[in-house]
């Protein structure tokens, strides 16, 4: 349950990403809202569930944007894996360390992914500015907060089954009478 | 039984009563419609019986006048005042709902003229089959420049066809599905379109750089252009045809070294402002044939 709800969710901010937050073809203004649901994962659940998770979302993503195939899923997946090891020597679990480390990880991989691509398929891609990724930077780290909130009380909500199945729960002993 | 002798007695008493008192009152009565009737005149008893009324008359109209004052001033502002407050309430829905036909009506009008620009540029492509599209949806990245269309390859969209509005230009088809379209926008770094200055009649590769200018490339230094110079496809490799509009050079860098002028061009398109597109779709090899051999 809790996997199906966050690719739905990854789905949902990656049309809502292409849409709504993108007023124009140009507009710098965009928060990659995808990432910060990386971050999460990465903190917040284990590998083989995420990489479930990632997999549609990378999907979606490649199709949306983009024109190198397989990009997103560099991000994606860099960052997802940046952030896991980083987690496991983080020694507070706490959303003041984990915000800034989602943004810093996302420069740090979107650049990593610059210069690869622009090794491998030179031409391609608008040249690399710093500033523009640095107001990208702050609005995902500006957004992981209250986003990281939302994911947690989404997964709350995944974890609350529709039935209790206690309730449901055949009991063939007479407790009173051990008792 | 001996009770039964006084009460038949007290009983005629009573009825004897009665008939005297009625018998003075119809004297009196006779007497005051004889003297009445007869002298027409009014007397210290019509006076008498105006003075006792006229008082109470009087309390009666001012308590009306009265009441008919509170009523006009108090219960009929109330009256209106709730009348008033429903009509308020119809009248804010109304408004709203007349603000929101406009709303509508105006989107519809903007969307209209923005529709039948289109339509006089569709009209001024001769042969040319055209499909007509909507942006859906746009690339988010800072890397890249596409938009994803409404139309795909159930309307006989195709890899390759070039993407054009009102305006001139806009880019190319580079993805299809069955009904939906990624078109590489011409300001995208890996975009190239076979261009010519259509006045100097200067051929060049037109390439974006992700901003709102393109790149002239390969203009020779001994081409002699201008700034203000129209841009327009030059149609060889018939992916675009001739003459489309694409821009306006607006800046000649002469630089000492290398053989070509660096030139920036802006685009006749505003990006900023896309939403309906035409593309313009390329015979079929069959067709091509046909034509040829009909």
């Amino acid at each position: 349950m809790v996997v199906l709800n966050f690719i739905v969710v990854g789905v949902m901010l990656a049309i809502l990403q292409t849409t709504l937050c993108m007023p124009t073809p140009t507009w710098l203004l965009a928060p990659d809202l995808y990432y910060v649901l990386v971050g999460y994962l990465a903190f917040h659940l284990d590998l083989p569930r995420s990489l479930i998770v990632l997999f549609p979302l990378v999907c979606v993503l490649d199709v949306l944007s983009g024109t190198i195939l397989g990009m997103y899923a560099l991000i994606c997946f860099g960052g997802h894996l940046l952030l896991r090891l980083l987690s496991a020597k983080l020694p507070v679990k706490q959303y003041l360390y984990q915000v800034p480390l989602v943004g810093l990880s996302y420069l740090a991989v979107s650049w990593a992914v610059y210069l690869l691509l622009e090794l491998l398929e030179p031409g391609q891609q608008v040249s690399w500015y710093w500033w523009k990724m640095l107001v990208r930077t702050v609005l995902v780290t500006a957004l992981s907060y209250p986003l990281f909130l939302l994911f947690d009380w989404l997964q709350k909500q995944s974890h609350r089954s529709f039935l209790t199945w206690n309730r449901l729960r055949l009991r063939n002993d007479n407790r009173r009478r051990q008792a | 039984m001996r009770k039964k002798p006084t009460r038949k007695r007290s009983d005629h008493y009573r009825l004897f009563r009665i008939v005297i008192l009625a018998g003075f009152l119809l004297t009196l009565a006779f007497i005051f419609l004889v003297s009445t009737l007869g002298s027409q005149k009014f007397g210290s008893l019509h006076k008498l019986v105006l003075e006792a009324v006229g008082p109470l008359q009087k309390v009666a109209t001012r308590t009306s006048s009265y009441v008919e004052t509170f009523k006009s001033e108090y219960i009929d502002i109330l009256q209106d005042s709730l009348r008033l407050r429903e009509e308020n309430k119809r009248l804010i829905q109304q408004l709203q709902e007349n603000e929101n036909l406009l709303n509508k009506s105006r989107e519809a009008m903007a969307t209209n003229a923005s529709l039948r620009k289109l339509l006089e540029f569709k009209n001024t492509l001769d042969q040319q089959q055209t499909v007509a599209a909507t942006i859906v949806g746009k690339d988010p990245s800072t890397q890249f420049r596409s938009v994803i269309i409404d139309r795909g390859s159930n309307s006989n969209v195709q890899k390759g066809n070039p993407v054009v509005n009102n305006d001139g230009v806009v880019g190319q088809v580079f993805t299809v599905s069955p009904n939906y379209a990624k078109v590489l926008l011409a300001i995208a770094p890996s975009s190239a379109i076979d261009v010519l200055l259509q006045k100097s009649r200067v051929r060049g590769i037109l390439k974006g750089d992700g901003t709102l200018t393109y790149r002239l490339e390969y203009i020779l230094k001994t081409a002699e252009i201008e700034e203000g110079e129209h841009v327009v496809t030059a149609g060889y490799g018939g992916v675009f045809p001739t003459g489309l509009q694409v821009g306006v050079v607006s800046k000649i860098i002469k630089k000492p070294r290398g053989m070509f002028h660096e030139i920036e061009v802006t685009p006749s398109v505003d990006y900023q402002k896309l939403e309906h597109l035409l593309i313009l779709q390329q015979p079929k090899l069959s067709e091509i044939k046909q034509m040829e051999h009909p």
